[in-house]
């Protein structure tokens, strides 16, 4: 039989702080987070091997939690299972678990989809209205133009700026077409 | 001619000649050759955005004749300002024609036929259209295509299941070249995008 797992010192902080450090490590792309910062913050007073197989099995199930993104249902039937299992966790743990997936899951589920967009994304985008003097066959027209700046990019890469003129008439198309991408969205939003 | 005239086309003279443009122009059949000076006459009297020389480089290239796109490009961005120069002279036909080929001596007998008749034909719109030129200082938006689509799983997570859009927008920049930049955006993003393209409209409605 296995020894049994060291209690949660002084309830539930610590290892709610864990799964904060292992997040920001696994998920977040935080380089500082390392093993041996957390636990001289956390576990100061536990040996080292306890220390490592508690972050291991603390690692495993958030990974698994993170990427099945489970729902509240999947979430309870997951954990309860692993209380029930053979050097598994406590229902304190659980507890714990339970509480830090609700708070952190739509943070930790963006961090994931960000590392999964390797196309150029549109970063930021700044707009104007100008009024555009044209000579045109000697008449003066004052024609109101749009000059949008876009800034488009992969995700930790230099951003190109594109800098667009729209007339009334092309900001008009452009509308027309992402009127045809909210119905398409709001289709697919209500068959899944 | 007055002098001045005669020195600026010398000068856009010397860009056709310049690496060799002269010599890529004779790969062009002269059916896509006359397409070339058309779209850019067009281009030069503001009717149309830009010269698709992406789409009519394929098209060349699928006809057997082997022609990159960025001399295509050149020849294209020099016949633009071999014509607005004329254009800005006053140039005849003639006077056109006559300067052109005793100076470009490598210029194809098609060609000259070409520009000839292109000139003949739509020179003078271009003096007219060219005071109403603008100096873009950015790009005209052509057209936008898009794809809506679901990322249902990564390496690094099994439930992925988040929808995003994928924008193309074809762009013609100052110079007339008409390029696609794409970009992905997601729901959020999206939905921003198209209430500022909303914003924008009631602002330009209002002016």
């Amino acid at each position: 039989m296995a020894a049994p797992e060291p209690p949660p010192p002084e309830g539930s902080r610590p290892l709610s702080a864990l799964l904060g450090g292992i997040a920001q490590a696994a998920f977040h792309g935080n380089a500082a987070v390392t093993d041996e910062l957390l636990r001289g913050q956390l576990y100061p007073e536990a040996p080292p091997e306890e220390f490592r197989a508690l972050r291991a099995k603390m690692g495993g199930l958030l990974q698994s939690i993170a990427s099945a993104d489970m729902d509240l249902n999947q979430l309870e039937a997951f954990l309860t299972a692993q209380t029930k299992k053979q050097g598994g966790i406590t229902s304190d743990q659980a507890a714990v678990i339970a509480k830090f997936w609700k708070n952190h899951r739509t943070s930790i589920h963006e961090s994931l989809i960000n590392q999964s967009r390797w196309d150029n994304v549109l970063k930021n985008m700044n707009w104007r209205v100008d009024l555009k003097s044209q000579l045109r066959h000697i008449d003066q027209i004052n024609t109101p133009v749009a000059i949008v700046e876009m800034e488009v990019g992969k995700n930790g890469q230099e951003s190109e700026f594109l800098c667009l003129e729209f007339d009334e008439a092309k900001v008009n198309q452009m509308l027309k077409k992402l009127s045809e991408i909210e119905e398409s969205m709001t289709l697919l939003t209500q068959t899944t | 001619m007055a002098a001045g005239s005669a020195r600026a086309l010398s000068q856009a003279l010397g860009a056709l000649d310049a690496g060799g443009a002269a010599n890529k122009i004779n790969l062009i059949p002269q059916d896509f050759f006359a397409e070339l000076c058309e779209q850019i006459i067009h281009h030069l009297n503001h009717k149309i955005p830009g010269v698709n020389t992406a789409e009519l480089c394929q098209r060349i290239q699928t006809s057997g004749i082997e022609i990159n796109i960025g001399d295509l490009a050149k020849i294209a961005n020099i016949l633009s300002f071999l014509f607005s120069t004329a254009a800005r002279n006053n140039l005849s036909t003639e006077e056109l024609v006559t300067t052109l080929g005793s100076a470009v001596s490598t210029l194809p007998k098609h060609a000259l036929q070409v520009i000839r008749h292109v000139w003949n034909e739509q020179g003078k719109s271009i003096t007219a259209a060219e005071d109403a030129r603008n100096v873009a200082t950015v790009g005209q938006f052509v057209d936008m295509k898009w794809k809506l689509g679901v990322a249902m799983s990564s390496d690094t997570c099994r439930s992925l299941k988040y929808p995003y859009v994928t924008v193309t927008l074809t762009v013609a920049d100052p110079s007339g070249q008409i390029t696609d930049k794409s970009f992905e955006m997601t729901i959020p993003q999206f939905k921003n995008f198209f209430r500022q393209f909303k914003e924008m409209a009631s602002v330009l409605e209002t002016v």
